[in-house]
């Protein structure tokens, strides 16, 4: 009878003791999550009213930053915006530290390799918040002097300017995120040789006369423009 | 920050001279063709004007590798009998030596300012080194109002052609005589006199890493004279020619420094820009007498074809800085054949004024907003070349005063939107 009750009871006394030595950490968790929680709340409250001092808004609607984001849809101030995706960052991180708080081995090795990612994750997201406002920068300001140029194809070299670069700046946050680098070394060969070579074709056989129309046009009027001009502006 | 002073042969030359009467700047860079007459015509002012007054005369090289300031330091007057001239009295010392800066014209004025303030200079003088039509009197006439008059800032007053000087014309005359009310007809004219007390005044202001080291510093020159109430007049010099220009001389990089100054310094300013409204004249010498011009050939349906390009590639920008209503008035241009296009008055006003807010308001970076403008600067132009094709010079000057009047109208437009 005693063999039987000690068969019974051991397992039991083996979960409360494991139950005894879960809880710290589980009370750890909860600490942790309300704590950091609290802690994101006033951080991004920080953040925010930091932002709207330095007319970051201002600075986004100029940048095209504003513009971009009402094209996905999305209607909140830049600030704000901003101010939510460092506070759900934090969220995250402020998760994965209390997860791992618990101390369960294959918890931790999630959470161990979700924080090796991190850094990456953040360098992609800079090189693509920086390559967006550069690759607009470049792009308008290719638009203004070539039409100040009197160039008749200017919207079209300012984009394919953009879109060159837009798409080196995806490959580069590919590249920095890890997904698939040899795919992405491919495609993104395969894609700019692929630009170049079309330019070629297009120029060199399909459209030989009509990018002969096109180099006559702007010849003969930078030629007529440069005989007859002798105006001083200033 | 680096100065010509620190040079120990220039301190060696100030050590030698010590202190001088007139002081005369000519910046340069590649001019050796055309400065040696622009210094004999300085030698000669000063010999037949001012015998008796001490006088430096100071090259401030951007670094020529045509040897500009050889020519400088060899140009004399070897008869000066020819010319109906004594000896002078006083020698003119030169001064020729590389400036220290950004390159443009403005570090060039800043060194002259520095040599002025060093040497204790009571009357300075600038031209420039590309002048054709620069003569002994030009020397006279803005050395003496400073001199004898009592005024502080000397601005030119040239014949030009009527199509010639047209950013002048269209944007920095109406906007400076509307905003700071004093009829400087020529605000960047580029040759001017001044005080010695006004080159010490200019030389503490911390500028010189700006636009104002290039082409901005002579409309910065004349509107801190302007706005800091110094004594301001202008002196009739005859014609401009200058050298052929260079046709490298992008216009947009010409508007934005010259435009963007202008508009910098209506954010120095605003205090004393805001209250003005209406205009006076400054007065004036010299002997003004018709001259006659070279003929000036002109691409009227380029400059409206660039326009066009704009009308139909920068509308984002436009409808931005312009806001719906007058980019509607812009648009309606762009539909008009090229010998009806007309670009009115009132327009183009609301236009120099919406880009000035939109540049206070930081609307978009100041590279893209100031050299968006030139199409319209071109269509404007375009328009004003056919309104005075058939026009003499008199009357193309009434129709530039006929804008400078719209300007002074509209101030209310632009102090109401400056927020």
């Amino acid at each position: 009878m005693t063999d039987f009750l000690n068969l019974v009871l051991e397992p039991l006394q083996e979960v409360f003791s494991a139950f005894k030595a879960f809880v710290p950490n589980l009370l750890a968790m909860l600490v942790i999550l309300i704590i950091g929680i609290l802690l994101a709340r006033f951080l991004k409250a920080v953040l925010v009213r930091f932002l709207l001092a330095i007319g970051f808004d201002s600075w986004s609607d100029r940048m095209g930053i504003t513009t971009l984001m009402r094209k996905g849809d999305l209607w909140a101030k830049p600030s704000r915006a901003l101010g939510s995706i460092f506070f759900w960052t934090l969220i995250i991180v402020v998760l994965m530290t209390g997860v791992s708080a618990l101390n369960i081995h294959a918890i931790d090795r999630l959470v161990e390799q979700f924080f090796q990612y991190l850094p990456r994750a953040f360098s992609a997201i800079l090189i693509l918040i920086i390559g967006y406002v550069l690759a607009g920068f470049v792009g308008r300001a290719v638009l203004i002097a070539a039409v100040n140029s009197g160039y008749h194809y200017a919207k079209l070299l300012a984009e394919a300017i953009r879109l060159l670069l837009t798409v080196l700046i995806l490959a580069m946050v590919l590249e920095q995120l890890q997904v698939a680098p040899g795919i992405v070394l491919a495609a993104f060969s395969i894609i700019f040789g692929g630009i170049v070579a079309a330019l070629a074709i297009s120029f060199g056989a399909g459209g030989i006369d009509a990018a002969k129309r096109m180099i006559e046009r702007e010849t003969a009027e930078k030629r007529a423009g440069d005989a007859k001009d002798d105006i001083e502006h200033i | 920050m680096t100065t010509i002073l620190e040079r120990k042969e220039v301190r060696e030359q100030i050590g030698n001279i010590r202190t001088t009467d007139i002081l005369v700047g000519i910046p340069s860079y590649n001019n050796a063709r055309t400065i040696g007459h622009v210094v004999r015509a300085v030698q000669a002012g000063l010999a037949k004007y001012f015998p008796d007054s001490k006088a430096v005369l100071v090259n401030s090289d951007g670094g020529s590798t045509d040897g500009t300031m050889d020519v400088v330091h060899k140009t004399a007057i070897e008869d000066y009998q020819a010319i109906l001239l004594h000896h002078r009295i006083q020698p003119i010392h030169k001064i020729a030596t590389p400036y220290m800066g950004l390159p443009g014209k403005g570090s060039a004025f800043r060194a002259v300012f520095e040599l002025a303030e060093a040497l204790d200079a009571r009357a300075c003088v600038v031209v420039d080194s590309d002048l054709r039509s620069i003569t002994p009197e030009w020397i006279e006439l803005l050395v003496k109002p400073v001199l004898e008059g009592g005024f502080d800032y000397v601005a030119p007053l040239y014949h030009r052609h009527k199509y010639d000087g047209t950013i002048t014309n269209s944007i920095v005359y109406p906007l400076t005589r509307a905003l700071y009310g004093r009829r400087v007809r020529q605000p960047i004219g580029g040759d001017f006199g001044f005080s010695g007390k006004l080159a010490a005044f200019y030389l503490s202001k911390d500028v010189w890493q700006t636009d104002v080291a290039r082409f901005g510093v002579d409309i910065w020159m004349t509107t801190t004279a302007l706005a800091n109430a110094f004594k301001v007049t202008q002196s009739f010099l005859g014609a401009k020619i200058h050298d052929a220009k260079d046709p490298g001389a992008d216009l947009s990089a010409m508007l934005y420094q010259v435009v963007g100054a202008a508009f910098d310094l209506m954010e120095t300013y605003r205090d004393v820009w805001k209250p003005v409204r209406g205009s006076e004249p400054v007065a004036s010498f010299g002997f003004e007498y018709t001259v006659g011009l070279e003929q000036v050939t002109v691409n009227v349906g380029r400059m409206i074809n660039v326009f066009r390009e704009g009308l139909k590639n920068l509308r984002e920008i436009w409808l931005e800085v312009l806001g719906n209503g007058d980019f509607h008035e812009v648009e309606r241009l762009g539909a008009l054949g090229d010998r009806e296009f007309r670009f009115p008055l009132a327009l183009w006003t609301r236009v120099v004024y919406d880009y000035a807010i939109a540049y206070h308001k930081k609307k978009l970076p100041v590279q893209h907003l100031i050299k968006s403008i030139t199409p319209l600067y071109l269509g404007k132009t375009a328009s004003f070349i056919m309104e005075v094709e058939s026009l003499g010079q008199h009357e193309a000057e009434a129709e530039i005063e006929k804008l400078c009047l719209e300007f002074e109208n509209n101030k209310e437009y632009l102090v109401n939107n400056w927020k």
